[in-house]
């Protein structure tokens, strides 16, 4: 039956070249962790994947909830993480992953780095990666405030007077991200609600696709 | 690959009518050691791992809740503030006197800058060919060093924070659900303790910067409930109480105290 | 190989899809609870509301009386204003909701010269008996809802909605 549907698509479509493509590379022996067992360290790039999966999804299941405003921001994280069915759970998913994804794309950093995958070919896939490793401390950081408890708000003061110390542009950049020149409040909780749910996400797909295309391109670093 | 004359197509599309590619994954016999199809040899391993990783996820968002201190207030002046645990190591770095005061933009913007400009010029600061570790003394001992650097200080900021005050600090209070103490203070007028904590230039005056005027708390814990006898209230006061209370705030006469405390002690909730 | 055994291709491909499966699984189940609670979340009845109309005032002529009672949608608590068609009759109190049937604007009493003595939603024409039920020919589908009523004091108190109990079939 599942067959004859995917003969049916194919005939008119020709999908098998498309995800065949992808499917089939090559995984050679020194990196399967099945062959080696030190190869378990190729793996963490993997994992930083999954668990930014798993961000996205339960991301954008908790912004059914979830309201960017001073007054209600607090009680509406309150209500989904007490009285929702599993909202403890779907609220834990996102704050440990926040923790984990760090720790991943760290161990990831560290073998790409340890093993000299970034020589040349692979220079501007390493750019990439470090970029992604920007842009999640960014989804970190804008994360942190969102449910405008008080580590949150103390937090992001110390992080918003750091931007503020940057030479010239400073304050600048301090104005832009909180929307008042003084105060920390609504406006900069919904700039950095829009940050977070918006401009990085966005900002990580970009790279995460140049990341995987690079990979398939290039393919993967060979043995030491 | 089959063109030009001969070749059929499916209607009038580009897609050919014959030798579509057949779906069967490529033979890598012929690669080096043990390679194998990522999909789906390889593919089924990887999301074996990732199975037991996402039990153990689970397990974790289960066993330990996502904390949720009380709801920010901008003007409670003793919070100590606490980045998320991946900013400690910066945290830290500036309490230190080569990177705080006159030199806070060597901490927060010149050192972490170096280190990810570094980090991200990585393959053109670092030329050679080799791949080894051993062979790169250079990168890897900087590496290294940032590694121990960044566990060290994350390390101290851990061991000379006060986690039990942290805790205190953001504790949900009541309060911040919108459910107010069962408890009328104004049906304890009389007591002479009343007037003491209500007149806001009395010498309560600090007591009430901490627990607020209408005794629900603020800095300092909530004073309706405590469960304490008025020995106990004056002795708090005199003494002051781990973390974060001072003793000796109270500005009014011995007898004042006893007043305050006895008002205190008597502010229970009726069963 | 006969045609029925299972090639390891094959037996690769399904447990790949079991394994995904479960990964999948793990991963919504608690988001799609999560995301449907409020259909699963059983409300409790209501409480009953009190009015300021003297029940021994009403007469058998609808008249509108307004209520308002704290609403608590989910983390958000506010006072609603509804209103209810009242009437008597005989000595039984009638509390009618106001909400139309067909598309859910508010029905007024009397509110077309042409049909008296009946409920008129203005949007689409749409007309009811006193006791609610709607007339065929006219766009509403069913009979409008009732109220649950008490009273106490004197006063009328306005309890949950339930389907029409006025109506004869």
């Amino acid at each position: 039956m599942l067959n004859k549907i995917y003969d049916w698509v194919d005939e008119r479509l020709d999908i098998t070249p498309i995800w065949r493509d992808i499917a089939d590379h090559e995984v050679p022996e020194h990196v399967n962790p099945a062959h080696h067992f030190s190869a378990f360290v190729y793996c963490f790039g993997g994992l930083t994947f999954f668990i930014t999966v798993i961000q996205i999804l339960s991301g954008m299941f908790l912004t059914m909830y979830y309201v960017p405003d001073v007054e209600n921001a607090w009680k509406s994280v309150y209500y989904l993480q007490n009285e929702v069915a599993f909202g403890e759970i779907v609220r834990g998913m996102h704050h440990w992953g926040a923790s984990l994804v760090i720790v991943m794309m760290f161990l990831h950093t560290l073998r790409v780095f340890f093993t000299g995958s970034y020589k040349k070919p692979r220079e501007l896939n390493w750019i990439v990666g470090v970029g992604i490793f920007g842009v999640m401390i960014g989804l970190g950081f804008t994360g942190y405030l969102l449910p405008w408890d008080m580590k949150a708000l103390f937090a992001t003061k110390v992080g918003l007077e750091i931007a503020g110390s940057v030479p010239f542009i400073g304050d600048m950049i301090k104005v832009l991200l909180a929307g008042d020149t003084t105060i920390i409040g609504a406006q900069t909780l919904t700039r950095f609600f829009a940050i977070h749910v918006f401009f990085l996400p966005a900002a990580l797909f970009a790279l995460l696709a140049a990341h995987f295309i690079m990979i398939r391109r290039q393919g993967i670093s060979g043995p030491l | 690959m089959q063109r030009g004359k001969g070749m059929k197509f499916v209607g009038d599309s580009r897609i050919k009518a014959n030798h579509r590619m057949p779906n069967l994954p490529k033979d890598y016999s012929e690669y080096p050691g043990k390679t194998e199809a990522f999909w789906p040899d390889f593919l089924l391993k990887e999301w074996m791992v990732g199975a037991v990783f996402l039990i153990g996820y689970l397990l974790l968002t289960v066993g330990h809740p996502s904390p949720l201190e009380g709801p920010a207030d901008p003007t409670n002046a003793a919070y100590i503030p606490l980045p998320d645990w991946y900013f400690l190591f910066v945290y830290q770095l500036l309490k230190y006197s080569f990177a705080s005061g006159p030199y806070n933009i060597i901490g927060a913007i010149v050192m972490p800058g170096l280190a990810f400009g570094a980090l991200m010029l990585m393959p053109f600061l670092d030329t050679t060919p080799e791949r080894r570790p051993s062979k790169r003394p250079l990168p890897t001992a900087f590496m290294l060093l940032a590694v121990a650097s960044i566990f060290y200080l994350t390390w101290e900021s851990v061991v000379n924070h006060d986690w039990e005050a942290a805790k205190a600090q953001g504790e949900i209070k009541p309060s911040d659900l919108g459910e107010g103490p069962k408890v009328d203070i104004e049906d304890f007028k009389d007591m002479p303790g009343y007037e003491i904590w209500m007149d806001d230039a009395g010498p309560a005056a600090s007591c009430i910067g901490c627990h607020g005027g209408d005794l629900t708390g603020g800095a300092g814990p909530m004073l309706i409930n405590t469960g304490l006898e008025a020995e106990e209230i004056e002795t708090i006061a005199h003494d002051g109480k781990a973390p974060g209370m001072p003793g000796g705030t109270f500005a009014g006469s011995d007898e004042e105290l006893k007043e305050l405390a006895e008002f205190i002690a008597s502010l229970k909730e009726e069963e | 190989m006969s045609n029925n055994r299972v090639s390891r291709r094959q037996f690769l491909n399904y447990t790949l899809t079991g394994v995904g499966g479960f990964m999948a699984a793990g991963m919504l189940m608690p988001m799609v609870r999560f995301a449907i609670d409020p259909v699963l979340q059983s409300k409790g009845a209501g409480d009953f509301v009190p009015t300021d109309q003297k029940v021994a005032e009403l007469t058998e002529t609808p008249v509108k009386v307004n209520f308002s009672f704290e609403q608590v949608d989910a983390w958000y608590k506010s006072d609603v204003t509804a209103m209810a068609w009242v009437y008597k009759e005989g000595d039984k109190v009638v509390a009618l909701s106001p909400v139309c049937k067909h598309l859910g604007c508010t029905v007024g009493w009397e509110g077309d010269k042409n049909h008296p003595d009946e409920f008129f939603c203005a949007c689409h024409a749409g007309r009811y008996h006193k006791n609610g039920e709607n007339i065929p020919g006219t766009p509403p589908l069913g009979p409008l809802d009732e109220f649950e009523v008490e009273e106490k004091d004197g006063l009328l108190l306005i309890g949950p909605v339930r389907p029409n109990t006025l109506v004869k079939k």
